[in-house]
């Protein structure tokens, strides 16, 4: 008897300390949290006049990268023009990265009524993006910082509508 | 007090010692684990290999270029461009056949290739014998929603010396598919 229970107690230890660790991994792989490089980037916005992301340090900062001639990027916009008129004046801020040139993106801004601002970068900006989980470097890809500034949900790809507004109305 | 052994119908089970329980639980626990990062989640592959780039000599002055283009990944046609190196040797590409038109809500009327796409390049100037570098940028999507920014490859040939190769005589092949 005393042997079973001993045996129990190491199945359950092993197999919760091999989740455990498991999980930390892939967390630990999948998830990069230090920001530090991102909100110190001061970009220019489509009229040429330079933003540095530490302005909106303190708001629920979410930094989508795209570019024009990313069709998945410019379907997935709508959504976000969506979501800041409905959550910005409860400290909800959206950031476009665009990895693109400045007449391309004002174009586009205009043509869907963008009312988030949309800044210029470079690849050197979606390398950054490749610290924060894009792995691939692809687009698009989107991020979402809580107040403190820490990384609180990452996606590659169009983000699903459900699953982003419930991502930012619990961080709000 | 020992009981004799009764024949239940089934056959007992083997005892599992305290390790290999352990064991046994530790594979359970680091593959769920490890699956669970998995869940719910697409893995979509690198540039390089959504569209693998190769290369290789036909003839002293021909070189094939070829984009194998996975399943569900496609290129678009205006962003192909290729180079040599050494640059001292001069390339002449082809104008790219039509790819598959596809009508985008801003840039208009665009091409793309899916499959495999082919060309053959014409190589000037250049010592044969030595290795030949083919630059060739291309940027694609896949069809799960994201894209990729302009991705350089390169492949190393050897040309051929000599200024005719078996087969080089022949007529020249289609070369582009889809």
């Amino acid at each position: 008897m005393a042997l079973r229970l001993r045996s129990r107690v190491a199945f359950g230890t092993a197999a919760v300390l091999a989740l455990a660790a498991g999980i930390g991994l892939a967390l630990f792989d999948r998830t990069p949290t230090d920001t530090t490089a991102l909100l110190a980037l001061s970009l220019p916005d489509s009229s040429g006049q330079p933003q540095p992301l530490a302005q909106w340090q303190g708001k629920v900062l979410v930094v989508n990268f795209w570019a024009t001639w990313c069709a998945p990027c410019r379907e997935e916009m709508p959504e976000f023009v969506r979501a800041q008129n409905e959550y910005g004046a409860k400290g909800l801020q959206i950031v476009g990265i665009a990895v693109d040139n400045g007449d391309k993106v004002q174009q586009f801004a205009k043509e869907i009524g963008l009312n988030y601002p949309a800044l210029i970068g470079g690849f050197d900006a979606m390398d950054l993006s490749k610290d924060l989980g894009n792995s691939l470097v692809a687009l698009p890809f989107t991020l979402v910082l809580d107040r403190q500034g820490k990384v609180a949900y990452t996606h590659l790809g169009p983000v699903k509508p459900d699953k982003f507004r419930s991502v930012i109305t619990k961080l709000l | 007090m020992d009981f004799p052994p009764i024949c239940s119908g089934s056959r007992p089970k083997p005892r599992l010692s305290v390790i290999e329980r352990a064991a046994r639980a530790l594979a359970f626990g680091a593959a769920l684990a490890l699956a669970l990062p998995a869940l719910g989640q697409v893995h979509p592959l690198s540039p390089d290999k959504a569209f693998l780039f190769s290369a290789k000599a036909l003839d002293a002055q021909t070189v094939e270029a070829r984009f194998t283009i996975a399943d569900g990944y496609y290129l678009y046609r205006d962003k192909i461009h290729f180079a040599i190196d050494p640059a001292s040797g001069a390339l002449l590409t082809p104008a790219l056949p039509a790819g598959k038109i596809k009508q985008d809500e801003f840039f208009g009327r665009v091409e793309t290739y899916r499959g495999s796409v082919t060309v053959n390049l014409a190589v000037r100037n250049f010592t044969p014998g030595k290795p030949l570098i083919i630059h060739a940028e291309s940027q694609g999507c896949a069809d799960i929603g994201i894209c990729y920014p302009p991705t350089t490859q390169t492949a190393t040939v050897a040309l051929p010396a000599g200024s005719v190769v078996p087969g080089a005589t022949e007529p020249p092949k289609k070369t582009w598919f889809n």
